[in-house]
């Protein structure tokens, strides 16, 4: 069953004017609005150095906003003491472009490890972890290691590892950056489970073939600013245009 | 939970410490080193202060020359106003044939002895004073006294006594300043092994602060892979220092026999949980700086 976002209802995510600034005075974000609904599923594209990452460290906090708010469940990010930041990342799943999966642990150890650091016992991690692996379809394969996997096995992994704690949001930053398009196509049906499970997901991608054919929420960053916010977009504003620029 | 957590931390510490095997005992190695010249400074400390004990016990018994005309009552009443003293601990009446018969029996007067003709010895009283600062006090009572023997009134010699104060507060000094050197030493270097560490599993640390771990989380494995490391250094430094004191010492005395130094068994368990505590404590703090900067969230 696909859970339909309430549009109408108080956004999960929600940035206010929210400005950000290196230290080296490169202004990554320049007045970002925007409002997530719980369940929603959104894309942020844009070309390279748009700010989509920025926007997504600033979700997770790995980044402060130099000026304005954002909340999340209705948190304020910016203020949220260093000593709660934990606890605000368990309720979040990433999964990134290169992984990060550890070497040297199998694939059950990497699910595994994201239950360990909560203290989870271990009848518990084994049942999740268990289940996770069998979501992202690598049932099997639990006691190989990352480096005898292939690209797209190894970005299930993360997925597994993402979704082990069943979080309420998923973040994803060009999960299918390094995949060929038929294994990107296979992890993006995972994302669409997930978030048919009622997680909401924000995806920052340049997969244009992929959010052309999945019609979800876009969100077009340009120059660190929203240029666009569809509920059903494509990758570009005028699909005409970018199929000619795709010729 | 926290058991779950401490058995994690463990577990991951001791997987780090053999994974980086040379790094760990490179880091065993230079900390024990650190640990040897804290524990042979901390045994000569402890064997001049033994020695220091010894001169004290002796200056702070002063001995109170008698003169020969002096009739016994007044010395029995002087003896009971010392002992009336709270600054005195015991006073000793010795008559001149026990001062005769305690000289003759010491080995090195025995050629002395046999020209002694009669008893040209004082009776003594014999005051131990509790504290040392106190014993001028009491020779100056004594010199006023009627009864004492005005030629060479007593054995009180304040000079060398407060030489010798002086000199052991030195020490003590000097001691606790090489301890304190040595310390930030081994804290720098666990400091450095640890970061080494760190830089090794840099990539785990990060998924974990991204997958919601606290930074005690982080940092548990690394503090106790520092109090391992420190405790190992310390097992090995105390080992080296148990073998090699007993010979140590006797060869101290034989080249230099008039510092009577002697070898003290009952130190050993304090050295030991000196070292023991000092070897975690200086793991402990050495990573806990060293992880600092990578595990803040």
């Amino acid at each position: 069953m696909l859970l339909t976002p309430d549009f109408e209802a108080r956004p999960v995510i929600n940035f206010q004017h929210v400005h950000k600034t290196y230290p080296t005075g490169t202004e990554a974000l320049r007045d970002i609005n925007l409002e997530v609904p719980e369940g929603d599923f959104l894309f942020l594209v844009g070309p390279s150095g748009a700010g989509k990452s920025t926007l997504v460290r600033l979700l997770i906090r790995e980044e402060k906003p130099t000026k304005g708010k954002i909340f999340v469940d209705g948190v304020e990010l910016g203020r949220m003491k260093r000593r709660k930041l934990p606890f605000y990342r368990r309720k979040v799943g990433l999964v990134f472009q290169d992984f990060k999966l550890l070497p040297n642990l199998t694939v059950y150890e990497n699910v595994a490890f994201a239950l360990r650091v909560l203290g989870e016992p271990d009848h518990k991690v084994q049942s999740r972890v268990a289940e996770a692996i069998d979501t992202v379809s690598l049932s099997g394969k639990e006691h190989t290691y990352p480096a005898n996997l292939s690209g797209g096995e190894q970005q299930r992994v993360a997925i597994a590892r993402a979704l082990v704690h069943a979080p309420r949001f998923i973040i994803a930053d060009e999960p299918t950056g390094n995949l060929d398009p038929a294994t990107a196509w296979e992890i993006m049906q995972l994302f669409l489970r997930i978030n048919a499970r009622g997680a909401t997901v924000v995806m920052a991608t340049h997969n244009r073939e992929i959010v052309d054919l999945l019609r979800r929420r876009v969100v077009a960053i340009d120059a660190g600013q929203i240029a666009r916010d569809d509920r059903s977009g494509r990758y570009h504003d005028d699909f005409a245009q970018s199929q000619v620029r795709a010729k | 939970m926290i058991l779950r957590n401490l058995k994690f931390a463990l577990n991951s510490a001791w997987q780090s410490f053999w994974r980086n095997l040379a790094v760990s005992l490179a880091a065993v190695v230079s900390i024990t080193l650190i640990l040897v010249l804290a524990g042979v400074n901390l045994l000569v400390g402890h064997a001049f202060s033994q020695v220091l004990d010894g001169f004290r016990q002796k200056v702070s018994e002063i001995s109170i020359n008698v003169s020969d005309d002096t009739p016994l009552q007044t010395v029995y009443d002087f003896k009971q106003q010392l002992e009336g003293d709270p600054r005195v601990t015991s006073v000793r009446f010795i008559t001149k044939d026990e001062a005769l018969a305690q000289f003759k029996s010491d080995p090195q007067n025995v050629v002395l002895a046999q020209q002694i003709e009669g008893n040209p010895l004082d009776a003594k009283l014999e005051v131990h004073v509790a504290n040392l600062g106190d014993v001028a006090a009491i020779d100056t009572l004594a010199r006023r006294w009627s009864g004492v023997d005005p030629t060479d009134p007593t054995n009180y010699q304040g000079d060398f006594v407060n030489r010798m104060l002086e000199l052991s507060s030195w020490l003590s000094l000097a001691g606790v300043g090489l301890l304190l050197i040595l310390l930030v030493v081994s804290v720098v270097i666990v400091m450095n092994t640890i970061r080494t560490a760190v830089y090794h599993r840099r990539k785990e640390i990060e998924v974990m602060k991204l997958v919601g771990a606290t930074e005690w989380f982080v940092r548990g494995p690394f503090v106790i892979e520092g109090v391992m490391t420190g405790l190992i250094a310390a097992a090995i430094a105390l080992g080296l220092l148990v073998v090699a004191y007993p010979p140590a010492v006797d060869r101290f005395k034989a080249d230099i026999g008039f510092i009577p130094l002697s070898y003290d068994p009952a130190f050993i368990s304090s050295l030991a949980f000196d070292l023991l505590l000092a070897g975690a404590m200086l793991g402990a703090l050495g990573s806990y700086i060293g992880v600092r900067r990578f595990v803040r969230i």
